[in-house]
């Protein structure tokens, strides 16, 4: 294997270039959030005048009554974090079921699941504002919450790694008198951990960044998520250039945040050892 | 536990999917009651020029991204097998452009390729020119796949790194004693032992295509001269901003079967069943 250490060596190199490329959107978006906007096109990526201006621009109600950031941050959070809780518990729960439980019409139940999933999320927009409008739901946090409460593909994903768990845990379980909560919470999601971190971590990170459906059914911008704020705003105040981009960092942090700490439940969870 | 699910799904989906028959055979305006007009939808949305320009732009996006995105994920998957320390950081770097928040990569990337944005400037240092990348109707479309499989290759490479791990090495060893050179052994060993990792690859990549929405609405907003309107965007202006939902629905409808009709073409053609004895 000697021989190949030129080559390896270069991959190596390649690959580790390669890797900082893909980063360097965000060090570009990071640094550039801490200089002001006349700086931005003109000093070198290092030089300038850094400070946090621009976050307080951003966050500073009083300047501008039309840029609410720090209410839609929380709006933002409320609903990506209601999102999770739900899908995770009931993927859990009606995974338990599909996995482990017998019941009548299992298989064709099974069928619903798959067929809901092939259907793209693009053909429900229309027909679902028109149920929100008939619940009266039109610009409140329902309409951001209600129809994402629960997925085919969250219960799909935990009911495939449910399958891989021995009955014999459940047996065992069930003769130490545990009821249907204790079996899930001590032995069903201790070892399926890694599934639940990524239907947690995908539908958290789908909810915080839905950007189409809160500009359709949200009217006031007091009650947007910080996604369509930020867009808004960069659209008609493009010249902002420095809070924009404080503003697209704050967008970007709290997934890459939750994804930096579940990152060893999602490498498993996609099966791969890398070290 | 499951009929809690549909209940949720009978509010939530199959409502929803009559309300969409509904809307594709009738003519309603949010207000009123829906009025029956058989197929006129259906030729309204047929004989509509912004539809088929969007659909022509699916088809182009569809032809820059395959191509790149497929093999910028394979040499990805090919590199991090050979690659023996710091293999969890670089796949992180990769997954971390695929859950950052679309809006704000947008934004950020619409930034850095601006008229004279960091890249333009680097490349007149450099080169000499710059390149027009969202303002030039046959570079935008251009622009928007590349942004694309910036977000997309570190999963796809995942994806196609785990197939890749899976093919049985004394393949490679018997291959080596019949004196296969290393091409040969690229096209008639690895691609095919990793059918059903790329067959996965472009059925997720042909889902995207259909469904993109936030990068052009917000990078190009649908121009120049809509070189880069996508179905999506169409439907979103004609529902919610010329009120034409029943238009919008049938749209959807025929978009979806199109990308169904991809996908089984796709699978038809390319797909086999691969196995390992």
């Amino acid at each position: 294997m000697k021989k190949f250490k030129p080559l390896s060596l270069l991959i190596h190199l390649a690959m580790l270039t390669l890797a900082i490329t893909w980063l360097y959107p965000f060090i570009w978006m990071v640094v550039v959030s801490f200089k002001d906007t006349a700086q931005i096109y003109t000093t070198a990526l290092f030089d300038g005048r850094f400070s946090l201006d621009n976050y307080a621009f951003l966050f500073d109600n009083s300047a501008r009554a039309d840029k609410p950031f720090l209410r839609t941050l929380f709006n933002s959070m409320f609903i990506a974090i209601t999102i999770t809780a739900s899908v995770t518990l009931t993927s859990t729960l009606v995974g338990y079921a599909v996995a482990k439980i017998q019941f009548r019409g299992k298989s064709a139940f099974k069928n619903l699941l798959i067929v809901q999933m092939v259907f793209p999320v693009f053909m429900f927009i229309i027909p679902q504002f028109v149920l929100m409008r008939e619940l009266g739901l039109i610009n409140s946090y329902g309409a951001m919450i209600l129809p994402f409460m629960m997925s085919a593909w969250g219960i799909f994903m935990v009911s495939q790694s449910f399958k891989g768990t021995p009955n014999d845990y459940i047996y065992a379980a069930k003769l130490d008198h545990a009821s249907l909560w204790g079996i899930l919470r001590h032995v069903m999601m201790p070892l399926n951990k890694s599934i639940l971190a990524i239907v947690a971590l995908f539908t958290f990170s789908s909810a915080w960044d839905n950007f189409l459906w809160p500009l359709i059914v949200m009217r006031e911008a007091e009650k947007m998520p910080f996604s369509v704020l930020l867009a808004t705003f960069s659209k008609s105040y493009g010249v902002y250039l420095g809070p924009v981009m404080a503003g697209a960092v704050v967008q970007t942090l709290p997934v890459v945040i939750l994804f930096i700490l579940f990152r060893k439940y999602f490498l498993q969870g996609m099966s791969l050892s890398l070290k | 536990m499951a009929s809690s699910w549909l209940g949720y799904s009978v509010l939530f989906w199959f409502y929803p999917f009559v309300w969409l028959a509904i809307l594709s055979v009738t003519q309603w305006q949010f207000i009123g009651t829906p009025r029956f007009n058989g197929l006129y939808n259906f030729i309204g949305v047929m004989q509509d020029e912004l539809f088929w320009k969007s659909m022509l732009n699916v088809l182009r996006f569809l032809l820059y991204y395959i191509p790149i995105v497929l093999v910028a994920s394979l040499l990805f998957a090919a590199g991090l097998k050979r690659i023996k320390y710091g293999k969890g950081f670089i796949a992180l770097s990769f997954l971390l452009a695929n859950v950052s928040s679309g809006v704000a990569y947008s934004i950020v990337f619409s930034k850095l390729f601006s008229e004279y944005g960091p890249i333009n400037e680097f490349l007149r240092e450099w080169l000499g020119f710059a390149i027009p990348w969202f303002t030039n109707p046959d570079c935008a479309m251009l622009s928007i796949a590349l942004i694309v499989t910036w977000k997309f290759v570190g999963y796809y490479g995942l994806i196609l790194y785990s197939g890749m791990m899976a093919i049985p090495k004394d393949i490679y060893s018997a291959a080596i004693l019949d004196k296969t050179g290393r091409f040969k052994q690229l096209y008639a060993i690895t691609l095919p032992m990793m059918n059903a990792q790329i067959i996965m690859v472009l059925v997720l990549a042909i889902t995207v295509a259909f469904g993109i929405f936030t990068e052009p609405y917000l990078i190009t907003g649908g121009g120049p001269l809509n070189s880069t309107t996508t179905p999506m965007v169409v439907m979103y202006e004609a529902a919610f901003q010329n009120m034409k939902p029943s238009w919008a629905a049938t749209m959807s409808i025929i978009v979806a079967a199109c990308s169904f009709a991809l996908i089984w073409i796709l699978r038809r053609m390319f797909e086999k069943n691969i196995e390992i004895v």
